[in-house]
């Protein structure tokens, strides 16, 4: 025998040559299709989830105010300025009327000279009719003639004619007076109601078109969120429940507000339920108008199931269920998955008990033959 | 029974035609078991053909080589294996010891036993058995490497007996050696000669050891010529 | 008999050693060569795996969802939906897009899923931390490729998500990890840019007569609106229900709705005929050089181990030795050290292929390959070594 005279070497060579087969061995083993799959598992536990329904909106006031002229007309003054709050029948600013003015004036002289002969007519008539009760007295008692009498009465017909005349003149002067003052009071640009002024689309001496909305004014007491919610996942949403909303700009601060109405029309082509949701308190600095909004709406906690997480939800064969840890090996179970809530929970309707063990993260797909290898976690960050 | 070897008549002519040219004419050796003879000449005498000629690794052109009881060449190779001849019927004992570097010195002799098939035990076993008449049996699990020129000498002789062969051929064999380690290793290869009975040939121009010799062959222009030698008594250890 | 190789190796096994781990490294190499390229098929692969889809329908004529762009009006999937034969039928966007967070950018794949849940086709089929997507909107999942970890915020394009849950080996073909996030959110995604291409497409819409028109207020603000509105989708996965043929609910779709449909086998053409086609070439094209350089490397050592021990070969022959077992010293000397670099290869390649940034795949039918390459070479090597010492003559160890 050699071996002893080799000793040295020998275990030289075997200081080297051993842990390289190891590795070998432990490379072939850990490593490819052969490698069990690292995998993490769960408990099947039996609770109550609280749904929950998330939807993304914009900031809408329930009343708008577009105010403009009815008539073609240029601006002659505007007061009101985008962020003025602004009190019901304020004048915000005026059309200019051209000669509106001037013949509102005219009118006026017009209606004055008729009141004047109206006046006159007046005067003629109390006179015409004096004259008739005295010439009636004076032919009663014979001093005059028939005749005169008869001119005197004749005389009087004419004046109360006359008279009417200038009543009617009178009033339709003051209603072409009245319809130029209505036709003038248009020009005017009135606050309907209280609010603030969130655009003003033009400035003085612009001419605008009938119909264009020259200050838009909004009720800030009227703010709600225009809310989408997406169809699948709208289960159980209704008018009445209370809701989160965060806006954009303050991703920190959570505002309640309340669902007020779920849109009898949904959007077809987005295929999203619309609601208003309300809020309960406005914020003190009132959020802008299309602002976007993040909504959840919390829903009544549900009674106790089996819940699972939804990352253990897998696709097998075409079925959806999850994969079964048992002492033998894993096996596929299809599942009928219930109501869920935000936070990844779902609810067992059937397929698991509480108690069970399913593979909650995985390496890879996995299949009936795969072996496993259970750790704690597998990113090297706590889930 | 004839033992040792005999040469009759042998020749080697090297190339054809006009540049053949002649390198052994006519060489006659007779050597016996147990003796030791010397085979001397100048450079370019013809002396290292000859010895590749006895040592089977060139064809000579004609002559007759009988090695113990087989004639081994008779204008031609009477051997099929030269190799298994050389293996089994001649021991080479080399200028430099070239001992092969990877095997100790047990396995350097044992190789040739095995590489005749004998079992390795058997071959470690006889090994020994020639370190330990060598006196290396204590360097028998040290490496060539590690032995000293004399120690690596005497294993290569042991190599060249391991195979009991009918005849050693040494090349030169104290070239790197001092007089006394030269002196030691012919000693050497007397006792060998006489306890195995080998024929044993030394080639040299060693001036120191040419006086051992009881006879001598002297190569001259490819012809050999046989003289008595001093046969100068070896001293002891 | 004694093994003159194991003990020429085990005398100088430092040497072999040493060799070896250099030859092996080579060999690691030419692996991972081998890796990359069946990582690149696995990509492909995976891709189609995880999108869970037997049917993928686009646009006419265009080369499906991942090698081409392809754009189908995003009600579609409705009535592909109602097609016998379909169990699902949903969207799909795939973007390749930058992908922010903090200081950080990060090339991702973004993929659109339809609402629904886990399960469905399109969504991440496992995760590896985390939880599936819940909100319709501004939540993510994310490979765990990009960096990101759970509660990371990022932002692609215009919205800021939040990373709910990590997997793994969820890939484009090009190797780029994915990002999934809502449908609805992804097609926003997809055509918006960013606020200063909206404000630019604004302004050259306002200042087109033809949209603003004084006359006809709000045609403006209509024309806006339907400019920023995507209805628009990449493709629409569709599960067949079992037992249904591929064909036969392909075929009616492609004459009646005017799409093309792809089954699992022609994408995988697509994928891996198509997109990685040069690829592959490339990659052919090193492992040949990477085979010729480690044949050079083997020989060159061989020989040059053989050339060392030229003297004791002489001897070895004048003292007897076969030409066989000289040859078979020689050839085994070769195949100890491709067995070294075999060895050394193998784990060098398995230890460096996850630090690669694409997907190295290391199959044990390409190891069993190289290993059969690697011994052939070996031999083809130590040929040339081989004739050497045959040709050795033993008269070169008798001097002189």
């Amino acid at each position: 025998m050699t071996f002893p005279r080799l000793q040295a070497r020998t275990l030289a060579v075997l200081v080297v040559v051993l842990p390289l087969l190891a590795l070998f061995v432990y490379v072939g083993a850990r490593s490819g299709p052969l490698a069990p799959v690292k995998v993490t598992v769960s408990t099947v536990e039996s609770r109550s989830i609280t749904p929950a329904v998330f939807g993304i909106g914009t900031v809408q006031a329930r009343y708008t105010y577009r105010i403009g002229a009815t008539v073609p007309g240029r601006i002659a003054t505007l007061n009101a300025d985008v962020g003025d709050r602004v009190s019901a029948g304020q004048l915000l600013g005026e059309l200019d009327g051209v000669d509106l003015d001037e013949r509102l004036a005219a009118l006026q002289a017009g209606v004055k000279s008729s009141q004047a002969n109206l006046r006159k007519a007046e005067t003629s008539r109390d006179f015409a009719r004096a004259q008739v009760r005295r010439y009636d007295a004076l032919l009663q008692i014979q001093s005059t003639s028939e005749e005169v009498a008869a001119l005197k009465r004749q005389e009087l017909a004419v004046a109360e004619a006359v008279l009417v005349a200038a009543k009617e003149d009178t009033l339709r002067l003051q209603a072409e007076r009245e319809a130029l003052q209505a036709q003038r009071n248009h020009l005017r640009l009135l606050a309907p109601a209280a609010g603030l002024v969130v655009a003003r689309h033009f400035d003085p001496g612009t001419t605008v078109l009938a119909g264009q909305a020259v200050v838009e004014i909004i009720d800030p007491a009227s703010l709600w969120v225009h809310t989408r919610f997406d169809q699948v996942s709208a289960e159980g949403l209704a008018a009445g429940l209370p809701a989160e909303i965060v806006l954009r700009s303050a991703p920190g601060s959570l505002l309640n507000g309340r669902v007020l109405r779920i849109e009898p029309l949904a959007d077809e082509i987005t295929e999203e339920l619309l609601a208003k949701v309300a809020f309960t308190t406005l914020p003190p600095a009132l959020p802008p108008v299309g602002e976007l909004a993040e909504v959840t709406v919390q829903l009544a906690a549900l009674p106790a199931t089996p819940v699972i997480s939804n990352a253990a939800v897998r696709s097998y064969k075409g079925q959806r269920g999850v994969w079964k840890y048992q002492a033998g090996g894993l096996e596929f179970v299809s599942l009928q998955l219930g109501r869920s809530d935000l936070q990844g929970h779902v609810q067992v309707l059937q397929g698991l008990a509480a108690g069970d063990q399913v593979v909650l993260y995985s390496e890879k797909v996995l299949s009936a033959g795969t072996r496993i290898d259970i750790t704690d976690q597998l990113t090297g960050q706590q889930p | 029974m004839a033992k040792g070897i005999h040469i009759e008549g042998l020749s080697k002519r090297y190339g054809s035609g006009d540049t053949a040219f002649l390198a052994l004419k006519d060489v006659n050796m007779r050597v016996e078991p147990g003796e030791v003879v010397g085979l001397i000449g100048p450079s370019g005498s013809g002396k290292s053909t000859l010895l590749k000629c006895l040592g089977a690794v060139i064809d000579p052109t004609a002559g007759r080589m009988t090695l113990g009881d087989d004639v081994i060449f008779d204008n031609g190779w009477k051997v099929r294996d030269l190799r298994a001849l050389r293996r089994d019927k001649i021991g080479f004992v080399f200028q430099a010891p070239y001992l092969i570097p990877f095997l100790d010195v047990t396995d350097n002799v044992a190789l040739l036993p095995m590489l005749a098939g004998m079992p390795d035990a058997q071959a470690r076993a006889r090994a020994l058995e020639l370190l330990t008449a060598l006196d290396v049996q204590h360097r028998a699990k040290a490496m060539p490497s590690q032995l000293s020129g004399g120690e690596q000498q005497r294993v290569a002789i042991a190599r060249g007996l391991v195979n009991r062969p009918p005849v050693i051929l040494a090349d030169e064999p104290t070239a790197p050696l001092d007089s006394v380690r030269a002196m030691a290793v012919i000693r050497i290869l007397n006792e060998m000669a006489k306890r195995f009975e080998t024929a044993v040939i030394v080639v040299t121009h060693d001036e120191k050891i040419i006086p051992t010799f009881q006879r001598i062959y002297h190569i001259r222009d490819g012809v050999t010529h046989e003289e008595a030698g001093e046969g100068r008594a070896l001293s002891p250890p | 008999m004694i093994s003159l190789a194991g003990r020429d190796i085990l005398h100088s096994w430092g040497k072999f050693i040493f060799t070896g781990i250099g030859l092996g490294l080579l060999i690691g190499v030419t692996l991972t060569m081998a890796g990359v390229y069946r990582g690149m098929v696995d990509d492909g692969k995976v891709l189609l795996d995880n999108s869970g889809a037997d049917l993928w329908v686009v646009q006419q004529d265009t080369l499906g969802p991942y090698a081409e762009s392809s754009g189908i009006p995003d009600t579609l999937w409705r009535s592909v939906r109602i097609m016998p034969g379909v169990a699902d039928a949903v969207n799909v966007t795939y973007l390749t897009m930058q992908v922010r967070q903090a200081e950080r950018d990060v090339r991702a794949m973004v993929v659109g899923v339809h609402a629904g849940g886990p399960g469905i086709p399109g969504w991440p089929p496992y995760l590896l931390a985390g939880r599936q997507i819940t909100r319709g909107h501004y939540e993510a999942v994310a490979d765990i490729a990009t960096g990101f970890t759970l509660g990371d915020e990022i932002t692609i394009r215009r919205h800021r998500y939040q990373v709910v849950g990590l997997t793994r080996r969820m890939v484009s073909s090009g190797g780029d990890p994915m990002v999934f996030i809502p449908l609805k959110d992804a097609q926003e995604a997809q055509f918006l840019k960013d606020n200063d291409a909206i404000l630019r497409q604004r302004r050259s819409t306002a200042a087109n007569p033809q949209f603003n028109r004084p006359a006809v207020p709000g045609l403006l603000e209509a024309v806006t609106a339907s400019q920023t509105h995507n209805p628009s989708v990449n493709a629409v996965l569709v599960r067949l229900l079992p037992g249904v043929s591929a064909h036969d609910v392909a075929e009616p779709i492609r004459r009646w709705k005017h799409l093309t449909v792809y089954d699992r086998p022609q994408m995988e053409a697509i994928l891996i005929g198509k997109l990685i086609a040069t690829s592959s070439r490339q990659i052919g094209m090193f492992l040949v050089i990477l085979a010729l350089v480690s044949a050079a490397i083997v020989a060159f050592i061989i020989y040059t181990l053989t050339m060392d021990k030229i003297r004791e070969i002489a001897v070895l022959k004048l003292i007897g030795t076969r030409n066989r077992t000289i040859a078979g010293m020689i050839l085994q000397q070769a195949m100890v050290l491709g067995l070294i670099g075999f060895v050394v290869g193998k784990i060098s390649a398995t230890f460096a292929a996850p630090m690669f940034p694409k997907y190295v795949l290391l199959l044990p039918i390409d190891s069993m390959l190289g290993f059969l390459a690697v011994m052939v070479i070996c031999v083809l090597a130590s040929v040339v070594a081989i004739r050497m010492a045959l040709n050795v003559d033993p008269a070169e160890a008798i001097g002189g």
